[in-house]
């Protein structure tokens, strides 16, 4: 049983991680905490979703989807993420939080009732890459090979992926240096705006690169994104915000949490994510990994 | 006396923080390869003015020229880039990096060639000898000292036209600062073309370094008649 869960537990977690991730890496570098980021999750769900249905009425084959994930993903971080930061965040940056907070926010209510303008509302369902994909037998119970290996597999993928690019990449680097201090680093010659908006980018793309997994998972209706924010948000606080490994590990532990409660108190089902984040921040206050400040001399 | 090209040059340079005014109509020249102090109490607006140097100041009057360049157009990143290496109060190194990372950053954001990079690198350890064996420690663990020093290396890596140090000597202990001014002296010989803005609130420790003093007070700047002396700086007020 115990087994059953964390395995349920795992493609659950990665799917929170690429969302998360992508929400600590933007508070992160341009701090500001993306109210609208559940947004890029839906958008990139239903984008994906669209376009493996065009496909498979094309007539192309199963396997495309795949690719056309990772497109649509990329395609949702730059025309909807870039647009976002280049016309609106870029504006409040530095400012109050309760003003980032609402502008956000009303990003997050104009982009949920465009989804519905173009995407409309009935559920939509393309489940056909993840049959193709066949399952897997562990121990007498059927798990599809999507679930269990593919949307974890990538997880790891971007997890490793982004502590190279951020450690041993010049771009990288510089994300990092403008993330610990802004003005020192434009004294180093770094462009800040065009940092803030490639992270931002970056960020979107991962939460759309999620949306696009998970489309093939379950079928998408309005109010998909708001769900997601909310829990990526407890990953987000739970391992300290602009924690990269540590949203991996907070991640699994509320998606393993989350899957246990299914199994053994499904009334906590919706709980316990949020169980856990309470539980670890009176605790540790600024979130699992978040190390204290070096000293300034 | 033959007097040689202003490498930065301000006039009438206003600027304000939150709207209040932190610089008022400063004129102030830099020529090229000279050493200037500028001296002033905390609050008087010394780091006000490097930064509205670097760009990170909203200036409401006045003009900074680089090279005969006005600024007024160059965005922040950019200036590090006409050869202005900025080491600010507070080092502000980037802690997860190593020294030398810290160093080749300015670099290798602005693209430099690895034989480039290596090159100013063994220039800067000629100057620094002690960061060199320091160079793979993570920046976080360094002391004061040694901390000024990466500062003052990074500056380096690509101020070979301006170098602005903030308070370089501030916090630290007598046997560093003298080595600090040290390192400072050998720069001075080996880099002559190199012109090097000083600010410190103490005037005495620059004595002997710098051969033009100017005085910053309520972000107002005079210039100090006769340098550092002890004489010229007892008649404008300061000890």
């Amino acid at each position: 049983m115990i087994l059953l869960a964390a395995l349920d537990g795992l493609a659950y977690g990665s799917l929170i991680f690429l969302v998360a991730v992508g929400l600590s890496l933007i508070f992160g570098v341009l701090g500001v905490l993306n109210v609208a980021h559940g947004s890029f999750y839906a958008i990139g769900a239903y984008v994906a979703a669209s376009a493996v249905l065009a496909a498979a009425g094309m007539g192309l084959p199963t396997w495309l989807a795949f690719p056309l994930f990772l497109v649509s993903a990329v395609l949702v971080g730059v025309v909807v993420g870039g647009t976002v930061e280049a016309l609106l965040l870029r504006r409040i940056y530095g400012k109050e939080e309760v003003l980032q907070l609402l502008v956000t926010f009303a990003v997050f209510m104009i982009l949920e009732d465009a989804q519905k303008v173009v995407f409309g509302t009935q559920p939509l369902f393309a489940n056909a890459p993840m049959n193709w994909l066949g399952t897997v037998e562990v121990f007498g119970i059927f798990y599809t090979s999507y679930q269990l290996i593919l949307i974890p597999l990538v997880a790891l993928v971007v997890l490793l992926g982004l502590r190279w690019f951020l450690r041993r990449t010049r771009f990288g680097r510089a994300i990092v240096a403008v993330t610990q201090d802004r003005e020192a680093a434009m004294a180093m010659g770094i462009d800040a705006t065009r940092i803030y908006l490639f992270t931002f980018i970056i960020g979107a793309s991962l939460a759309a690169l999620g949306g696009a997994l998970s489309s093939a998972t379950t079928s998408l209706t309005p109010g998909i994104g708001s769900g997601m924010i909310v829990l990526s948000f407890a990953v987000a606080a739970t391992a300290g915000l602009g924690r990269i490994e540590g949203a991996a590990v907070a991640a699994l532990m509320i998606g393993l949490g989350r899957s246990a409660a299914v199994y053994f108190a499904p009334e906590f089902d919706v709980l316990i994510p949020y169980l856990i984040m309470v539980a670890v921040l009176l605790i540790k206050p600024e979130g699992l990994f978040t190390t204290v400040q070096t000293r300034k001399v | 006396m033959p007097r040689t090209k202003d490498i930065l040059e301000i006039k009438g340079l206003s600027a304000e923080i939150e709207g209040v005014q932190v610089l008022r109509k400063v004129d102030f020249a830099l020529a090229e390869g000279a050493t200037v102090a500028l001296i002033g109490r905390n609050g008087a607006g010394k780091t006000s003015l490097l930064r509205a140097i670097m760009g990170f100041m909203k200036v409401t009057a006045g003009a900074i020229a680089f090279d005969g360049r006005p600024l007024r157009d160059v965005k922040p990143h950019e200036r590090p880039r006409l050869g202005i290496g900025y080491a600010p109060e507070d080092r502000r190194l980037f802690s997860t990096f190593t020294i030398e990372e810290n160093i080749r950053l300015p670099a290798e954001v602005m693209k430099l060639g690895v034989p480039e990079i290596a090159r100013r690198l063994d220039g800067i350890y000629a100057v620094l000898p002690e960061l060199a064996d320091l160079r793979h420690r993570p920046a976080a663990g360094l002391s004061g000292g040694q901390g000024k020093m990466a500062a003052l290396a990074r500056a380096l890596m690509i101020g070979n036209r301006v170098i602005l140090l903030d308070e370089p000597f501030q916090g630290l202990a007598p046997v560093l600062a003298n080595r600090y001014a040290a390192a400072l002296r050998t720069l001075r010989d080996s880099h002559p073309e190199i012109a090097l803005l000083i600010t410190e609130s103490n005037p005495s420790l620059l004595r002997n370094f710098a051969e033009r003093a100017y005085a910053i007070e309520r972000g107002e700047v005079t210039e100090v008649e006769g340098g550092l002396a002890a004489s010229s700086l007892a008649a404008a007020g300061m000890h």
